[in-house]
């Protein structure tokens, strides 16, 4: 039985897998941006939630925007082992990557365990319902992309179906982007 | 396939990448808003792009993806310019949003009183001074809520003429004509304010806002108005 092949060229020259990975997120930036887009316009039009937005701990929130850029690190050099050919190696940056995913939603438990005992709940106000809605579907992408991390990973390590390091790794920028604009938003420009 | 691309320094990147997340963090300690947004924003634009230029390959990606990307950020703006005129206003040509213009001036209220409320509980034991100063801390700022409030519909000059207005009809009290204030009481008034005018024979339009302001509210914007009056 032919197993389908997504390192082939498409109409476009992009290999099927990667253009699929880009078409991904190229809506994820329509979902995320327009989420973003709608507490922007919220936030613009109710000065009183600063005083809502005064709750969230920047600290805690550059740490995980620490936590997350250094995986988009470890992500990019298992691309680069990849390419060369370490699937060994590659799977080892991967695991890495998936420890960074771990820390990142650890601390986001820890986080909002604590915002939750305050009295923040999604309920509470409009901002915190944006905080958690954007944030939450933030996670679950987290969560989601390190389990595909994993089943690459595991692939690479037995060197095999290498191309998709780089694909997992591009959906890994990803997340790690998102994150990088809900920062500012959701903790410093408050 | 094995297309050969170029592996930047992604050390060097990732190093830059840190430094600007310090930097953005360390801008609102600066306390100046403009260069907030611009350390917050500014170099989040500026470290997305770097990730997805040099993590991401699309500087040697094939053309068509990144028109295919600039097509799903122009529809988000696309989105957002079209929406935003009803969500971040909150009165348009011919509507007037009740509903989140009272919940902004709900909201700006406790943010004062948390402050009070603060401050009186960490003097405690100096309590006659305290007693002194709290009263001047709690005075409420009747005029920045007639600004925020009330000058929607009836204008910031109280003339009846607010951008609200236009979407009204009878038209909202004029404040500044004396022949308002001819045949009302005090007591007439702040009904109408707190209880919404249906409750004083006068146009259900005017909102009841007295779960925003209880008497001695309603008194101080009341006062407030009667300074509006000419003549």
């Amino acid at each position: 039985m032919q197993k389908p092949i997504a390192t082939t060229r498409s109409a476009t020259g992009i290999p099927t897998g990667r253009l699929a990975v880009w078409w991904v997120l190229a809506s994820e930036v329509v979902i995320f941006g327009g989420l973003l887009a709608s507490y922007v316009m919220h936030r613009l039009g109710h000065p009183e939630w600063a005083n809502a937005a005064a709750g969230t701990n920047t600290w805690i929130g550059a740490f995980n925007t620490f936590v997350l850029l250094s995986s988009s690190f470890t992500a990019v050099l298992a691309h680069q082992a990849a390419e060369h050919g370490d699937g060994k190696q590659a799977a080892r940056y991967l695991f890495m990557t998936i420890g960074g995913a771990a820390t990142f939603i650890l601390v986001k438990s820890a986080e909002w365990t604590h915002e939750i005992r305050e009295g923040f709940t999604i309920t509470a106000n409009g901002f915190w319902s944006f905080y958690y809605t954007a944030a939450g579907l933030h996670a679950m992408h987290v969560i989601a992309g390190a389990i595909v991390m994993a089943f690459v990973a595991r692939d690479a390590a037995r060197g095999r179906e290498l191309q998709r390091v780089e694909l997992i790794g591009i959906y890994w920028h990803f997340v790690d982007v998102v994150w990088i604009f809900l920062f500012p938003l959701l903790y410093i420009a408050k | 396939m094995s297309e050969q691309h170029h592996h930047p320094n992604y050390k060097k990147i990732y190093i830059t990448l840190v430094i600007l997340l310090a930097i953005s963090v360390a801008g609102p300690h600066l306390g100046i808003v403009w260069l907030t947004l611009i350390t917050a924003f500014g170099i989040a634009l500026v470290k997305a792009n770097l990730v997805v230029q040099n993590f991401m390959h699309l500087r040697w990606e094939k053309r068509i993806m990144k028109w295919m990307l600039a097509t799903s950020l122009i529809l988000m703006f696309l989105f957002f310019a079209g929406v935003s005129p009803d969500v971040m206003h909150h009165t348009g040509h011919q509507w007037v949003n009740q509903a989140a213009l009272a919940a902004t001036a709900r909201g700006i209220e406790p943010l004062h009183e948390a402050e009070v409320a603060e401050a009186a509980a960490a003097e405690a034991p100096a309590a006659t001074t305290e007693t002194a100063a709290a009263p001047a801390q709690q005075a409420f700022d009747a005029k920045g809520q007639f600004q925020t409030v009330c000058a929607t519909c009836h204008g910031t000059t109280g003339e009846g003429n607010g951008p609200g207005a236009a979407a009204l009809d009878p038209k909202p009290a004029n404040f500044t004509d004396p022949a308002f204030w001819k045949d009302k009481t005090d007591d007439v008034l702040i009904k109408a304010i707190r209880e919404g005018g249906a409750s004083v024979g006068k146009s259900p339009l005017m909102p009841a806002w007295g779960a925003l302001y209880d008497q001695a509210k309603a008194e101080a914007l009341l006062a407030y108005i009667k300074t509006l009056k000419k003549g």
